[in-house]
Parts: structure tokens; sequence; C-alpha cells
């Protein structure tokens, strides 16, 4: 597993922040973010608190070695879930990669909270895991399988060198005899 | 803002987001000042949860049918239906987790 944080302060109110955040995307700077969609929004009448469920899709280059062992392509899809609670003036934000999901998982959680009137806490986490219970059982089914072959390859070899010395020393003891 | 999935999709994912940001932009920072009682929080709750139900219902209904489809074009139905399954997340992250 390995982690990644950071936290950050931005020089604009809570409110701000937050109604800027659905205008993040395009940036100049994130230029790998292609598609956003949202695919599920509810607004709570009780608490006020906004769900909304969003998908992203990403071009980014994947190294060569990584493309060629896990079938990836350029394309990336992630999974982010937001909450905005205006009573406690909280927004957080979790987002999982759809895409390579069934070898490793990246998830991301992102939290906005007032600092000052004037400043937002911006803090950052991210952990990403390789799904060791997967990598054990395709490791395992491939050690299966090579015993297997090996198995069926000795069986082979045995007989087949059996048939060999047989054959072999059959006829050098017939030779001597219709020789003389 | 960004483009949707598929470009077919695009006028009406622009049309929801702009929909959106204009009811939110004007029920954030009242929804904050509501937060001081529970009753006013309830009240103003579920009179904007109307509005943006009234406003913005019909074009969610169309860009969710149209983007419903893209998801399964692109085959991205397996993969959500599967981190929905792990990762639920129906309900905000408690707080706690927060200065860990």
């Amino acid at each position: 597993m390995h982690f990644f944080s950071q936290i950050f302060q931005y020089d604009h109110p809570w409110s701000h922040v937050v109604i800027g955040m659905w205008h993040k995307y395009p940036n100049s700077k994130c230029t790998h973010v292609i598609s956003i969609d949202t695919i599920d929004r509810s607004v709570d009448p009780e608490t006020g608190i906004i769900r909304t469920e969003r998908v992203f899709g990403c071009k980014q280059k994947a190294p060569v070695w990584i493309v060629k062992l896990f079938g990836g392509s350029e394309d990336a899809f992630v999974r982010e879930i937001s909450f905005v609670d205006p009573a406690t003036r909280h927004v957080s934000i979790t987002s999982v990669n759809l895409s390579l999901s069934q070898f490793a998982t990246c998830y991301e959680q992102i939290h906005y909270t007032p600092a000052t009137p004037n400043k937002t806490n911006f803090i950052q986490t991210a952990e990403v895991q390789a799904r060791m219970a997967l990598w054990r059982s395709a490791a395992d089914g491939l050690e299966k399988w090579l015993v297997q072959r090996f198995e069926q390859n000795a069986q082979l070899g045995k007989s087949g060198f059996t048939d060999v010395l047989r054959n072999l020393w059959e006829e050098r003891h017939r030779q001597p005899a219709t020789s003389s | 803002m960004s483009q949707s999935l598929l470009p077919e999709c695009t006028p009406l994912k622009k049309e929801y987001d702009a929909c959106f940001n204009s009811w939110f932009e004007g029920y954030l920072e009242p929804a904050v000042a509501a937060a001081s009682s529970q009753e006013a929080r309830a009240a103003y709750s579920k009179k904007k949860a109307e509005e943006f139900q009234a406003k913005c219902g019909k074009v969610w209904e169309s860009y969710k049918a149209c983007v419903q489809q893209a998801v399964k074009a692109k085959g991205l139905d397996k993969l959500l239906e599967q981190a929905r399954e792990e990762n639920p997340l129906v309900d905000p992250p408690p707080p706690s987790t927060l200065h860990k």
C-alpha cells in the first residue's frame, strides 16, 4: 500500500471554493480530464446535504509495461462521490478508479473546510493498493497450471525415454546374434 | 465545461450543469445561514430541494437517460455496479476521519 497526502489553504472563502469546485474542469493544467458526467444527485430535504455521483473520463499515457501487462488503454475512468453539507460547512469528495480496478485501487479523499472567513483548508489523501488476494489467486492458478504441465511432460519424458532405451538395447542385443 | 462521455450527450450535460450551478449558487450561502436552527434548516432544505426538482428535474431526466446509454456503451456499467457494491458511499464519511 502506498499513501499520498497534502494539506493546503486556498485564499478564498469556503462558499467560493465550493461553488468553484463545480467549475474546476476544464483547466489548462489538467488537460487529462476529458469528460465529466453526473450519474446521480440528491438533495436531502431534511439535512440539506447534496450528494453527487460523477464519472470522470481521463486520457493519460501509461507506461508500456503497464499497458502490456494489464491490457489497459489511454482511457481511464474514475467514480467520484461528493457530499456538500452546508450545516457543518464540510465538503468531502471520494474518488475511486473504475479502470484497472481488478488489479489495484486508488482511493482518494478530499475535504474542504473553512479555515478563516477568507481561507479554506484543502486536505487530500490517497491510498493506492494492489489487490493482493487477486494476485495470490492468479499466482496460485499459474503455479497449479505449471505443475500440471510439468507432471504431464515428466510422464511423457519418462515413457518416451523408456521406449528409446528398450529399442536401443533390444536392437543391440539382436545385432550380435544375427551378425555371428 | 467539460464534455460528456459521448458527444451526443454533451448539449444535455451542459444544460443540466448550468441549471444545477445556477440553483446551487443561490442555495449555498442561505443554507449555511439557515443551519443555525434545525427547524430553519429543514424548512429551507425542503423548499430548495423542491425548487431544484422543479427547475432542473426535466433536463436531468433527459440527460440521465443519455448518460446511462453512454455508460453502457463504454462498458462502465459493470464496473460501476462493482464499485457501488464495494463502496456504497451513501452517507457522508464521519468527520472523525478528517484530522487523523
